[in-house]
């Protein structure tokens, strides 16, 4: 279990994050969702001890993570970067090696990833060399050639192709399962965070939010949204309702908050023709909306 | 990954990377060659001017050139004598096979155009030899009484400045260059390696890794070594060259003037790579280390200059106090080492203040390279770096 206990972090005037608080369990594939500056990158960076926390600590199995423990985590910065010079292989072998393998052992790690991400038959070319596409796999390959008992991931999809996205959301879901390694990573592409995620952070201004699985979360905000569709109904009766709050649309398809959805019914029949009224679990993009706003 | 472990393992991977590159080995052969050159060219050119050839077509002539010849060897002068009759040393002479000819009884000296120096001395001081001897004998004296007059006991020479002569100015000219290129050299790598690293954002991933320090630790150890190789390479080629051609007269002091050449690499380079590092640490792209870089460069190109001086004047008071300056005493001290007769307390001394500058760069580059290190996206100010907000 990794665990963020309180972190708290400023630069300057700037509160980056402000006592944040979760936990990813092994085997989950875990979410990190927030608008652009509100302190996800930095939690990362805390969590990889590339910077240190004003206050809090990152844990690990109940222990605060020593470094012994931090070099067998597996990173990916926002900002990829590889030694544009280097060769694939030696390259791989040579973080496997800073991780804390031995010369051999480095060696084999490098080419069963290469191996697993596709990028083989380079393995002697300068990584400068490789397409966009495959540098990317390379730097996936680095993340993960040490077999990391944690990963974290910093915008693991910006960048990606439709084929890049697939193979990256294998891996991660196969290090979930198969490794049974807790999976963090961040994204702006929440039907991409919804559909691979077991749970996610929602983090605003360096605090959480709302933070769960994501079908708990989807039920909790279902609460008292309806989905209505009136053939015939004039603009504007939704509104007349007492207690109807139109969130989407208006007169013939919309979305409505209610607390008596009975008495929104009998205002749709009375309004026309209800071809559709049922319940609406929210999706993960409008859960964010609706986070993000309070 | 941490501590020495980290440290070795990525000054292993400078090593590797440098040495690899084909710029360093056409840089090291380059290197080799110019000092090659500057051993060899002399003595193939011609330019030392240590032997003559010339002719005697007469008795005369020859007792001159006999006489000559222990004048001839004080002076370093290789002298060898022909017999031949006077047109063919006429012939010799015009062509250049002879640097000139003695003809006739009351002998005469035949050269092409211009006579050397050296060689004119020697010719006139053989036939005053002759003459004087030829004036004893009228004067009633035996070969013994002659020889003890013509050619006394050579005169008692004592060194009042021992320390101090053409071939030590030599070494340490050589030693300036050396210690000047291996310091702006080296130290530029420094700076274009840290900056490679934030450019290209790997620096995140390594420092998830290991700490700042560590990777600063192992770059400047193993950029250093690289450095401190290629001089050894360098040096021992020139030694080897030196000694083989016979230009050095005491082969000893080449290789105790490489010894303090490389001593005093390493105290220099600590020094200015230090500097370098924390040039490099404060910006974010290749183009922009010439703006950070061009300070410690002018100061080495100071220090490159004023050494000349030290070398000319090893005991002035300008070097004097410019050795117990770090940033100038890095070349300014080994010149005067090797060029001079510098007392032992000064070179202790100038060499005590040197290390510890460069101990004290060294910590104060470690700290504004882990401040700023991460700083991958901008230019960032001296002050901030050491005090980050």
């Amino acid at each position: 279990m990794l665990e963020l206990d309180g972190l708290t972090r400023r630069y300057g005037d700037v509160v980056a994050l402000d006592g944040l608080t979760f936990s990813v369990p092994p085997g989950q594939v875990f979410g990190f969702v927030g608008p652009n500056g509100a302190g996800k990158t930095t939690a990362m960076r805390i969590v990889l001890g590339v910077l240190e926390p004003d206050a809090g600590s990152v844990r690990w199995e109940g222990r605060p993570v020593d470094a012994r423990v931090r070099a067998r985590f597996g990173y990916m910065p926002e900002e990829r970067g590889l030694y544009p010079k280097m060769r694939v292989r030696e390259q791989l072998a040579y973080f496997a090696r800073l991780h804390g393998a031995e010369v051999d052992a480095a060696g084999r790690a490098a080419d069963r990833w290469m191996e697993q991400v596709g990028v083989a038959d380079r393995a002697e070319d300068r990584v400068e060399e490789l397409s966009l596409g495959n540098q990317q796999r390379v730097q996936l390959a680095t993340a993960l050639v040490h077999d990391p008992i944690a990963l974290v991931l910093d915008e693991p999809f910006s960048g990606l192709d439709p084929v890049g996205v697939d193979v990256m959301s294998q891996v991660l879901v196969d290090r979930a399962r198969r490794a049974s390694v807790p999976v963090l990573f961040s994204s702006h592409q929440l039907e991409l965070v919804e559909r691979l995620c077991d749970a996610v952070a929602i983090i605003k201004d360096g605090s959480l939010v709302a933070c769960g699985t994501v079908a708990e979360l989807r039920a909790r905000g279902a609460d008292g949204l309806w989905r209505v569709e009136v053939q015939g109904a004039v603009d504007g009766w939704a509104a007349a309702v007492p207690g109807a709050d139109v969130r989407e649309g208006d007169g013939a398809a919309m979305l409505v908050r209610t607390d008596d959805e009975q008495q929104l019914l009998d205002a749709a029949r009375a309004a026309g023709r209800v071809v559709r009224f049922e319940p609406v679990a929210p999706t993960l993009a409008e859960l964010f909306r609706e986070a993000i706003r309070a | 990954m941490r501590g020495l472990p980290a440290v070795l393992l990525v000054a292993r991977r400078e090593i590797v990377t440098r040495v690899r590159e084909r710029s360093f080995l056409v840089a090291t052969l380059v290197t080799i060659g110019v000092l090659a050159a500057i051993i060899l060219l002399p003595t193939a050119l011609g330019l030392d001017q240590s032997k003559a050839t010339i002719g005697a077509s007469s008795a005369a002539g020859e007792r001159v050139a006999a006489a000559a010849a222990p004048v001839a060897a004080a002076l370093d002068l290789e002298l060898t004598t022909e017999r031949l009759d006077e047109a063919q040393a006429r012939e010799r002479v015009r062509d250049g096979d002879l640097d000139a000819a003695l003809v006739g009884d009351a002998p005469e000296v035949l050269v092409r155009s211009d006579i050397d120096d050296d060689l004119g001395a020697v010719l006139r001081q053989g036939a005053a030899a002759v003459r004087t001897d030829e004036a004893l004998a009228r004067a009633g004296l035996d070969e013994a009484q002659r020889r003890a007059v013509v050619s006394p006991p050579p005169l008692r020479v004592t060194e009042l400045d021992p320390g101090r002569n053409d071939q030590a100015q030599g070494f340490a000219t050589i030693a300036v260059f050396l210690l000047f290129f291996q310091l702006i050299g080296y130290g530029y790598w420094i700076a274009a390696g840290i900056v490679e690293e934030k450019a290209s954002r790997v620096v995140e991933l390594l420092l998830s890794t290991i700490r700042p320090r560590e990777l600063l630790a192992g770059k400047v150890l193993g950029i250093g070594l690289v450095a401190l190789g290629q001089l050894l390479v360098i040096g021992l080629v020139g030694v080897l060259l030196a000694v083989a051609t016979d230009s050095v007269d005491v082969p000893g002091d080449a290789v105790s003037a490489l010894i303090v050449v490389l001593a005093f690499f390493l105290l220099g380079y600590a020094f200015y790579s230090a500097m370098f590092a924390m040039a490099g640490a404060l910006v974010p792209r290749q183009e922009e280390i010439q703006n950070v870089a061009t300070p410690i460069q002018i100061v080495l190109f100071a220090t490159y200059f004023v050494s000349f001086q030290a070398v000319s004047d090893p005991e002035g008071g300008l070097a004097q106090v410019l050795s117990f300056v770090p940033p100038t005493a890095a070349i300014v001290l080994p010149v005067r080492v090797i060029a001079g007769d510098v007392p032992a307390w000064e070179i202790a001394a100038g060499s005590i203040v040197l290390a510890a500058g460069a101990a004290a760069i060294l910590l104060a580059a470690a700290r504004i390279y882990a401040n700023a290190v991460l700083q991958t996206g901008r230019r960032v100010r001296l002050a901030e770096a050491w005090r980050p907000r």
